[in-house]
């Protein structure tokens, strides 16, 4: 399959990495004892094919400005982030397991304490605002060919700010973002407003001035192909909106209520039957520009540190300084 | 000196100085840019300038996902407005984001518009943040100082900062060469003889003035601070005037709860003596007026402030 080759690891190990983000997902919590697997799992195939064929990113150097960016803005499905960073070789499984302990990395949701969070999130609503600036900046400030992937919810749909955002992208014609809508259908206490009516949100996102393309979310192909169609599309971003299951792989949970924000109820059960631990390890594709040296934080690219080294004339209406 | 300058008047043009200075400042603004003065910027750099419409939530955010890809922006719009924004401003923190914001209109002072314009709950807002600098500054050249202060710190620094501007033009009262370092604070007026000490930020600081020059002239000695560094706050001047003069009057364009009044209460929460404290602050719900008559009415101007300092020196 050459264009495979070309675009990484070939899709039915990338079947696999679904499976061993949902099994590292699972046992995250069930060793934090808290958390969000059922959420992580929905996500589990959308954010597989991300990291192994369509994330441009280098984890030895999460600082270059020509990195793509992954925001979570289900910050809750931070076992699915820390999964995807484990496959990345970028956490120790021991570290995993560390998950929402005192001193340990890992928190309950994602923040920048970790180099590869750029926003912290877990308030619904904001990741893809901060998505919108962040691709705002990369198209306008600092000109480089960087995409923002931004992992929505369905019921963070519902948040006033999520459609601030819409239109603010679209306005700017962001066609460097994409949002990924995993519509599993459930929330924390029950159905959501719009259910597996994925058109519901494709013909606002559209009204809106979005590109979207409805998939079923489970199917890697589709989402391989979503991906690619989210990445030629030219002019405004686009929104992936995938049908999918919460908890999927584990029929004691999947699709069900009642299992939002807690481990798994037999955790070991739920790894064999998703086929136990996997050992695939992912390196992402190499960013798709590597002039910049730059590193995103503290010292930006226009600033000589000189120039703040000694203060210049400030600045008073009457220019008296 | 002597000239009438809008303190949101020099934070437009020192953000525009500080845009040609500096190639990584960047300036967004929920389309009021023409009342908060960001459009001096946006005329200057408009590259760098991002209309964000009225949607605060999307500026805020747009400014931190901007701020993680390494650029320092100031995000403006009316104070009031931007407690709509308030949860990115809680995640902002909680992300260590590097964010500047700029909340104009501030008060009662802006007059007639009425209290749906007014931010006054803006400084217990911003000083609940985590990490937070809160900024008031009451004349231009003072702005134009603490805007670059702001811009150093975030070179140096992380944290959400937040600067309260005014509508009206206010006396400028400091010279160019005057330094203004964030937590710091000025004593306006002092003599061996103080019996009572005001301290103001912002609008209220003319009112003060204006208050000890009457007490004088009645043979009362009062001291007047300029707590333009709302947060951190200058705790050893505060302390020094209460040893001296044993009693202070905090008087500002805000709630009472949680700004200038809170932030000189808790400067005296350490354990060690406190000072008697009387907080002039707005009480009752403002509706339409003119600035002085606002000033009047919410009991925050030189007659008011004068009062409570005569009962206190008594």
């Amino acid at each position: 399959m050459r264009e495979d080759k070309r675009e990484g690891m070939d899709l039915e190990t990338v079947r696999e990495l679904g499976r061993q983000l949902r099994v590292d997902a699972v046992r995250a919590a069930d060793a934090a004892g808290s958390g969000h697997p059922t959420s992580s799992m929905s996500a589990a195939d959308l954010m597989a094919v991300l990291l192994a064929r369509h994330l441009h990113y280098d984890f030895n150097a999460p600082s270059n400005p020509c990195n793509d960016q992954l925001i979570f803005s289900k910050g809750h499905a931070s076992p699915l982030l820390y999964a995807m960073f484990v496959a990345a070789d970028a956490l120790s499984d021991e570290e995993l397991l560390g998950f929402r302990r005192l001193g340990g990395k890992l928190e309950g949701h994602p923040t920048p304490r970790l180099p590869w969070v750029k926003v912290a999130t877990g308030s619904l609503g904001q990741g893809l605002p901060y998505g919108v600036g962040m691709a705002l900046a990369a198209k306008r400030l600092d000109r480089v060919p960087t995409r923002v992937w931004v992992l929505c919810g369905d019921s963070e749909m519902a948040e006033g700010a999520m459609w601030e955002a819409a239109e603010h992208a679209s306005h700017e014609g962001l066609d460097n973002l994409t949002a990924v809508i995993d519509v599993n259908r459930l929330g924390q206490r029950g159905p959501t407003r719009h259910g597996w009516d994925t058109g519901a949100y494709a013909r606002r996102l559209a009204a809106f001035g979005w590109h979207t393309v409805e998939i079923d979310g489970h199917d890697v192909d589709a989402i391989d192909a979503a991906y690619r169609e989210a990445a030629r599309t030219a002019g405004r971003p686009t929104a992936v909106i995938a049908r999918t299951k919460k908890g999927s792989g584990v029929a004691a949970v999947e699709d069900r209520e009642g299992h939002h924000g807690k481990p798994l109820p037999d955790a070991e059960e739920a790894v064999a039957e998703l086929g136990g631990r996997g050992h695939i390890r992912v390196e992402p594709r190499h960013p798709r520009c590597e002039r910049c040296a730059r590193p995103l934080d503290h010292a930006p690219v226009e600033r000589p540190a000189s120039t703040w080294a000694t203060r210049s004339p400030p600045a008073t209406p009457s220019g008296r300084r | 000196m002597g000239d009438q300058i809008a303190t949101r008047d020099a934070f437009g043009q020192a953000l525009s100085a500080l845009g040609t200075a500096h190639g990584d400042v960047v300036a967004l603004d929920g389309e009021v840019s023409d009342s908060t003065r960001s459009e001096f910027f946006a005329k200057e750099h408009p590259d760098r300038f991002f209309e964000c419409y009225i949607a605060e939530q999307q500026m805020v955010a747009a400014a931190v996902g901007m701020q993680a890809r390494g650029w320092v922006p100031f995000a403006s719009t009316f104070a009031a407005f931007l407690t709509r924004a308030y949860d990115f401003v809680r995640m902002a923190a909680v992300g260590r984001a590097n964010v500047n914001l700029v909340g104009s209109h501030a008060g009662v002072a802006i007059g007639p518009d009425g209290p749906s314009q007014m931010g006054l709950e803006d400084l217990a807002a911003f000083r609940a943040v985590h990490g937070s600098t809160v900024l008031y500054p009451c004349d231009a050249n003072q702005t134009a100082w603490l805007v670059e202060a702001m811009a150093d710190a975030a070179a140096d620094s992380r944290g959400v900062r937040y600067l309260r501007t005014t509508r009206g033009a206010t006396p400028v009262i400091y010279g160019p060469d005057e330094r203004f370092p964030i937590g710091g604070s000025r004593v306006l007026r002092s003599s061996a003889a103080d019996r009572v000490t005001i301290v103001a930020a912002g609008v209220t600081v003319h009112e003060a003035l204006a208050a000890a020059d009457r007490l004088a002239a009645d043979g009362i000695a009062a001291r007047v601070i300029d707590l333009y560094s709302v947060k951190p706050v200058d705790a050893a001047a505060l302390r020094e005037a209460a040893e001296r003069t044993g009693c202070l009057i905090t008087v500002e364009d805000h709630w009472p709860e949680g700004g200038l009044g809170d932030a000189v209460a808790e400067a005296f929460a350490g354990g060690g003596p406190v000072p008697r404290l009387v907080r002039l602050a707005v009480r009752n719900m403002p509706a339409s007026a003119t600035p002085e008559e606002q000033l009047r009415v919410a009991g925050i101007d030189a007659d008011a402030i004068a009062a409570a300092a005569r009962d206190l020196a008594a």
